[in-house]
């Protein structure tokens, strides 16, 4: 093990599909934009390395499908996240209606210890797109929806562009941190032969 | 397997030794044996963290030829035998996709072929233990390696890790093993030299029986102190072990205490009082291990359930100490040990020659063979080397190896036969079997399992059936002769 003790972080993505997760994601780790369209099958996994606050973290990065079909991998996909993104795409209404369903779903599968204080965060993607003509949800609206989900960060982005990508990735990470906190306590029992029940007990089941 | 000269840690980064790779089959001398694992071959000698710069996108980590790895449910990396956990955390999420995949439509997922390679899945709770392979062993050895992996995380941990499971999914073990890294090495290191990890069995230090008994009393004169288990071990070989409780100590746990006693260096330097756990025992609750090795190979464990114990232990181990070395023990077992134990060539043949003690023959040992039959290479009829396991015991034992199977590579090459014969003889679907005769370009192969032993025996490819059999017959014979010195026997509390 490294003398610098490291941190790993699980960060989900979540939107519908075409919203740009898997080119956001492709902005971050790799600094790289394509214009054609590829649906992600099922999830991609893409890991990068950050230094927050003289420590490192390494973001495991889960870029899910959006389609409906892939949706019942949630549970075994949400398992263990420490932070969720939910991007929608700012030209398309109904992407950002649906952002509702995705942190509720999210919540109802992953099913963290803290609900209320899970962190998410939302990313406004394409922002870039027609000089912002074609833009239907504003950044007002998204603001308040947020801000009545508990005042989730909210980041307007482009994935193309790179616009705002790394700034969001900062706080993702950031608060994915915090949310690690709260260290677990692991205290295993010592066997208490007296008792006769310990004998040679359950053993493992190999 | 190599010793290696320096000190490593159980408390750094320090991985394995030289002994790490070894499924390229390298030792001291470079050979160009047949399976290298495509890979610098000077790297080998360094003890260090195995490869940490690698990652599942380095053609050296892809050319490997066995992979281990440990990750939680969540996808989080726990282990890796190759390149850095944190790198792999892309991969570690697709084995984990994988599984889960397969959970959610409630199934299990326990194998993929994929062209040379085999992936192994093994799921306990929130664990998942995946191998994957291109050694052509087969499904139920991988899956055995896997346990034991899995068990020697258990000893160091407990299954109390569930429970932080169960409370936090986002869990993350990985500090929980720091400096771990050599004890998990080791193990998958002798998964491809020991035979005790698919035999389920343990093996003696060849020792006279008077030896082995003084031994044994001293052990018992503590145990009846408090001492829930005491066990004397040179290397991988037990001298002698005793126990408080009616209740047996099982092989496998044998086996990953005496790895992780082995490849935690600090235990060399000083006496160690650690929380360790059973896993075939009480996989839920630690026991306290005080180890103190007496000479540079030979290592007294203790085992209590009391953290307070350290200062009883530590006179109990003084008292045990003191006896041995008055009555010779230690001398004996270092003796014992560069002697080596059963050797082929040592075979009584001629069943009016029985001698009944292996010490004997050790000691009048012939240089050359004066007798009118032909000189084989390796022992008598083409016998090239056995194992037998006695059943009733929990105990096996093997010859030395000799020529013609005398470089590690063969010897390798060996142990995988007699792990692929092990497997089809246990084979639950067609099994199990009695006897199998197999012959190939390398060995002939026999096997004969009954209810008190199994044999495992490797003879010249030429070898005729009949004198195979009959030399089989032998071994049993001479194992009878000696087991006084090469099995724990008699009044041992683990036979309940």
């Amino acid at each position: 093990m490294p003398s610098r003790r490291r941190t790993l972080l699980k960060v989900i993505i979540l939107g519908d599909s075409g919203v740009g997760k898997t080119s956001l994601m492709n902005q971050y780790v790799n600094k790289k934009f394509s214009n054609q369209y590829k649906a992600t099958i099922g999830a991609d996994f893409l890991t990068k390395e950050v230094e927050f606050e003289d420590r490192l973290f390494t973001l495991q990065i889960w870029d899910t499908a959006g389609q409906e079909r892939f949706q019942s991998l949630g549970v075994a996909f949400y398992r263990g996240a420490d932070c969720c993104v939910l991007v929608y795409d700012v030209n398309v209404q109904k992407s950002f209606d649906d952002l509702n369903n995705w942190r509720e779903e999210f919540l109802i599968q992953a099913s963290p210890s803290d609900p209320e204080n899970f962190p998410f965060v939302v990313l406004g993607n394409k922002v870039d797109v027609d000089g912002g003509n074609s833009r239907v949800v504003s950044e007002k609206k998204a603001r308040a929806w947020c801000a009545s989900k508990g005042n989730i960060p909210y980041f307007e982005t482009s994935a193309k562009e790179g616009i705002n990508v790394e700034e969001a990735f900062q706080v993702i990470a950031k608060n994915a941190l915090k949310s690690g906190e709260e260290e677990e306590i692991y205290l295993p029992d010592t066997i208490d032969v007296g008792s006769t029940s310990q004998q040679r007990a359950s053993g493992c089941d190999c | 397997m190599l010793e290696s000269p320096s000190s490593s840690g159980y408390d750094g980064e320090i991985g394995s030794d030289s002994s790490d790779d070894d499924d390229g089959i390298k030792e001291v001398v470079r050979d160009k044996s047949d399976n290298g694992d495509g890979e610098e071959a000077n790297a080998e000698l360094i003890r260090g963290k195995r490869r940490s710069d690698e990652d599942d996108a380095s053609i050296s980590w892809r050319k490997r030829k066995k992979h281990f790895f440990i990750l939680s449910n969540s996808g989080k990396p726990i282990y890796s035998r190759y390149g850095d956990e944190h790198k792999l955390a892309g991969f570690s999420a697709t084995l984990q996709a994988i599984i889960s995949f397969v959970e959610n439509g409630g199934d299990r997922v326990k194998l993929v072929r994929a062209g040379k390679h085999l992936v192994v899945f093994l799921v306990k709770g929130p664990i998942y233990l995946v191998c994957i392979s291109c050694t052509e062993e087969p499904y139920e050895s991988l899956r055995g390696q896997l346990e034991l992996l899995y068990g020697q995380m258990i000893l160091i941990l407990t299954r109390s890790i569930d429970r932080c499971f169960e409370k936090n999914s986002k869990f993350d073990m990985t500090p929980l093993l720091g400096g771990t890294d050599s004890v998990f090495s080791s193990i998958i290191h002798s998964f491809s030299w020991n035979p005790a990890t698919f035999l389920h069995a343990y093996t003696c230090l060849p020792l006279a029986y008077p030896t082995r008994q003084a031994a044994g009393a001293i052990l018992q004169d503590v145990a009846d102190s408090g001492v829930l288990f005491a066990i004397l071990m040179c290397k991988d070989k037990v001298v002698s072990l005793v126990g408080l409780q009616k209740s047996a100590l099982h092989p496998d746990d044998m086996l990953l205490l005496a790895n992780f006693i082995m490849s935690s260096d600090s235990f060399r330097t000083s006496e160690s009082f650690s929380p360790i756990c059973l896993p075939r025992y009480n996989t839920m609750a630690f026991l306290y291990a005080y180890v103190q090795y007496l000479d540079a190979d030979t290592y007294l464990t203790l085992l209590t359930t009391s953290s307070q114990a350290f200062f009883h232990l530590k006179e109990c181990r003084i008292r045990i100490e003191t006896v041995l070395s008055k009555s010779n023990v230690l001398n004996e077992v270092q003796r014992s040990l560069s002697e080596g134990g059963l050797r082929i060539s040592d075979l009584p043949v001629d069943p009016s020659a029985r001698s009944g003690s292996l010490f004997h023959l050790n000691q009048r040992k012939p240089a050359t063979d004066s007798q009118d039959r032909p000189v084989d290479i390796g022992g008598p009829a083409g016998l090239w080397h056995f194992m037998y396991r006695s059943i009733y015991l929990d105990q096996y034992v093997s010859s030395e190896f000799a020529s013609p199977i005398s470089g590690p590579p063969q010897q390798k090459r060996l142990y995988r036969a007699y792990q692929r014969l092990y497997a089809s003889m246990h084979d639950k679907g067609v099994g199990p079997h009695k006897t199998q005769f197999r012959r190939d370009e390398n060995y002939v192969l026999l096997c004969w399992v009954t209810p008190d032993f199994e044999l495992y025996a490797a003879f010249d490819p030429l070898a005729d059936k009949a004198v195979a059999i009959r030399i089989c017959n032998r071994v049993c014979q001479w194992i009878k002769d000696v087991e006084n010195e090469i099995f724990l026997v008699g009044a041992s509390p683990f036979s309940w």
